[in-house]
């Protein structure tokens, strides 16, 4: 009898480890494992939704390449990307700079009220910034009146030209803040020490920047760039919201939103699932562009 | 506890596990209804429909012992994507769901008999409803010749003008019969008011960048996206020269329109009399009557200008159907509750006077509130205005790509709008045609690959 207690409690100690994370393995496989499978198999189908399907080989990959609409969206996508990366970025950093200097007052309350803006959420900033960019009333062209004299009737949303700086700044108020706070975190782990050697050495400011900041918040800049340009290339529920769909000229159509539009309204998921794979390459090619540019891999010395 | 190898907490998370579970998988759903009672379930995305079902709901309940109505209200993207979802995934559905009309296309995109609704076409002729209704209205919830839905709604369009400003200008609406002597009025009435050199009144509110406002203009001369055998026409001669007509309405020196968006800014720009007109389906009326309430009996309603003399002096903008999907366990009771919401002459009255809209029924036109006065119009009695017009409202045919289409004549606007304000009207009506066409190819390649079609 104790013999068989003892090799049920022995098998027990075995087997627990996997009951326990059987729940994950089960989920995980059912919902994210199995879906992954199913749109390789529907990317190269037509479909009526999942209702019916008819196997096309590459055609769903060969129409997309000559589909203005997908081009459209691959190209505000990336002009997006750009901004994030290029000013975004940037901006959080020099802000980053400016709240971890020790000389700024109430840097807590800052550090704070520029990184709100995130925890609201893209719909509602989307909907507050709606009503800032309405023409003749808004906000943001009284102020340009008032200030600049410039005329009230500019309309934001619904100028092919203007959709996207407008929809740069909106992410710019939001996500600025959101992505100094990973520079301050990487600022505040810089070794002081190695700013006064730089000063004994001589350096100035910018020097000190370049030689001892930039190499210090390198891993989390790195990281952060390709966090941003993912987040980037995922962009759809600000211009939806904001906009209530592609924009004027589709001047706001993201690869997501298109990818939506594709599966859902138009039911096509086949060719959503194509455009679905055809977008994780593109992340793939450039995060590891960037990794590699950044020199992610190379061992520190 | 010993015997327990990796302590007492994981086996308390086990048994919290399994119980939670077992509750979650024998606890009765909150949507069972008891024994006895047959639930059917509605489904409506507007406030107005949701406020006036609610009304009268209680009545059907009284003449159907045992039968229970559950009224829901959702938004019309999540209601339209929870259908879709519903019937992609054979889960239960309403009995009854309302779909707008710029949502039903997806719903037709496959094989006909894998069209989520049940087809009502036998059950629309032999009770008579297809010889009672205006049958343009069963147009957009038809496919392939079968209809699939029940029409809410004819909605005609109208003007509405703000008649204080129209009267202080000298102009009487009446005179305004064709479009030509709209537009002539137009350039006139269109000015800065004050001097600072910016136009702060327009004649009417029609946007330069998007399709919503030249759809109805459109369909007014017989165009639209696509004709009853589902061939595109967004680029036939009509949609060219409505197009070429009017663009230089939203830009250039003729503009006599401009837009500034729908809700607050819309009611504040009509306040401030910087817009004179607005485009005006009947359900925009009821809009305009709560959202503009400071400008009661400063309003008033003409009929749409013709584009030629003895042309439609309508159009028609939006509609919903009520549909009954497949997965109904009661669709013949479903079939009733339809017809005695959308149809049934008692609770009528009340609800034409709440929402505006005139049901798609003749019979129902003769109904005293449809002649009433409405103070908020000047004493016009709008009911007779829009039933005047309502034999005349042009069909909209669905296609599944009618939401594409849409997206396209949009952006064809746009360009043409761009192109007249740097080059005029030089080449414009070739240009306006060669981007028709070229946003047409674009929807032509889509359905040639569709199989199901």
């Amino acid at each position: 009898m104790s013999m068989h207690r003892e090799t049920f409690w022995a098998l027990q100690r075995k087997a627990a480890p996997y009951l326990f994370v059987a729940p994950f393995v089960i989920v995980f496989c059912s919902f994210m494992v199995y879906p992954l499978l199913n749109s390789i198999w529907l990317a190269f189908q037509f479909t009526n939704g999942p209702q019916s399907s008819v196997f096309v080989g590459f055609d769903n990959f060969l129409f997309m390449l000559r589909d203005p609409d997908f081009w459209t969206a691959l190209k505000n996508t990336a002009i997006f990307t750009l901004f994030s990366v290029f000013l975004q970025l940037p901006l959080s950093l020099g802000l980053a700079l400016l709240l971890n200097a020790r000389w700024v007052r109430g840097r807590n309350f800052f550090r704070m009220a520029f990184f709100s803006p995130h925890l609201v959420g893209q719909v509602f900033v989307a909907l507050l910034f709606s009503l800032i960019f309405l023409p003749h009333y808004g906000l943001l062209n009284r102020a340009l009146h008032a200030v600049f004299g410039v005329g009230l009737d500019t309309k934001w949303l619904m100028n092919a030209n203007l959709v996207m700086p407008a929809l740069v700044l909106t992410s710019l108020w939001m996500y600025v803040g959101f992505n100094m706070i990973y520079f301050l975190a990487a600022l505040q782990a810089v070794d002081r020490n190695l700013y006064e050697a730089a000063m004994v050495d001589g350096a100035s400011r910018w020097q000190q920047f370049l030689h001892v900041t930039v190499p210090g918040i390198k891993p989390i800049a790195v990281f952060v760039i390709i966090m941003s340009t993912i987040g980037s290339f995922q962009l759809f529920e600000l211009p939806f919201v904001l906009l209530k769909g592609p924009g004027p000229d589709n001047s706001a159509l993201t690869i997501v939103m298109y990818l939506y539009n594709t599966g859902f309204s138009t039911g096509d998921l086949g060719y959503a699932s194509a455009i679905g794979w055809v977008l994780v390459l593109i992340i793939l090619t450039v995060s590891l562009a960037q990794a590699k540019v950044t020199g992610l891999w190379k061992k520190n010395v | 506890m010993s015997r327990l190898p990796f302590g007492p907490a994981p086996t308390l998370l086990i048994v919290v596990c399994v119980l939670t579970a077992a509750w979650l998988a024998l606890a009765p759903g909150p949507d069972v209804p008891p024994d006895g009672v047959t639930r059917l379930h509605v489904l409506t995305f507007a406030q107005t429909h949701y406020d006036a079902y609610k009304v009268i709901i209680p009545e059907f309940e009284a003449s159907h012992p045992g039968v229970h109505v559950k009224l829901e209200l959702g938004d019309e993207r999540a209601v339209t994507s929870r259908l879709q979802s519903a019937f992609w995934a054979g889960t239960k559905t309403p009995d009854l769901v309302e779909v707008e009309i710029g949502a039903v296309g997806m719903f037709f995109r496959g094989p006909l008999d894998e069209i989520g609704f049940t087809d009502l076409t036998d059950r629309v002729h032999e009770t008579g409803l297809y010889d009672r209704i205006v049958q343009s209205r069963f147009a957009p919830w038809s496919s392939r010749g079968r209809i699939f839905g029940l029409p809410h709604d004819v909605h005609p369009v109208m003007l509405a003008y703000r008649r204080d400003l129209f009267e202080k200008e000298g102009v009487d609406p009446a005179d305004l019969d064709t479009w030509d002597k709209f537009v002539a009025a137009g350039r006139r009435m269109t000015r800065d008011m004050d001097g600072d050199g910016i136009v702060d009144q327009y004649m009417i509110e029609l946007s330069d960048s998007a399709h919503g406002d030249l759809e109805p203009l459109l369909f007014q001369r017989g165009g639209g996206y696509f004709d009853a055998d589902g061939a595109l026409t967004m680029d036939n001669a009509i949609a060219v020269e409505t197009l070429a007509w009017y663009v230089p309405l939203v830009v250039g020196p003729g503009q006599i329109a401009n837009s500034l968006g729908a809700g607050q800014i819309l009611t504040q720009a009509m306040e401030d009399g910087f817009f004179l007109c607005l485009l005006c389906p009947d359900w925009r009326s009821a809009v305009i009557e709560n959202d503009m309430p400071r400008l009661s009996g400063k309003m008033g309603l003409m009929p749409l200008p013709r584009a030629e003399p003895g042309g439609r002096g309508t159009s028609t903008w939006g509609g919903t159907m009520v549909g009954i999907p497949k997965q109904s366990p009661h669709p013949d009771l479903a079939w009733e509750l339809a017809l005695y919401l959308y149809y049934a002459p008692e609770p009528f009255e009340e609800r034409f006077r709440n929402t505006n809209i005139l049901p798609p029924t003749r019979d129902a036109w003769d109904l005293p509130a449809i002649s009433e006065p409405r103070a908020y119009w000047g004493g016009q009695r709008i009911g007779d205005m829009f039933v005047s017009i309502a034999d005349e409202t042009p069909p909209q045919y669905t296609s599944p790509y009618t939401p594409l289409a849409k997206t396209k004549l949009g952006e064809a606007v746009l360009q043409c709008v761009d192109y007249y304000k740097h080059n005029g009207e030089e080449g414009f009506r070739d240009f306006v045609a060669q981007t028709l066409k070229e946003k047409a190819d674009d929807i032509r390649a889509l359905l040639e690959r569709n199989p199901f079609l």
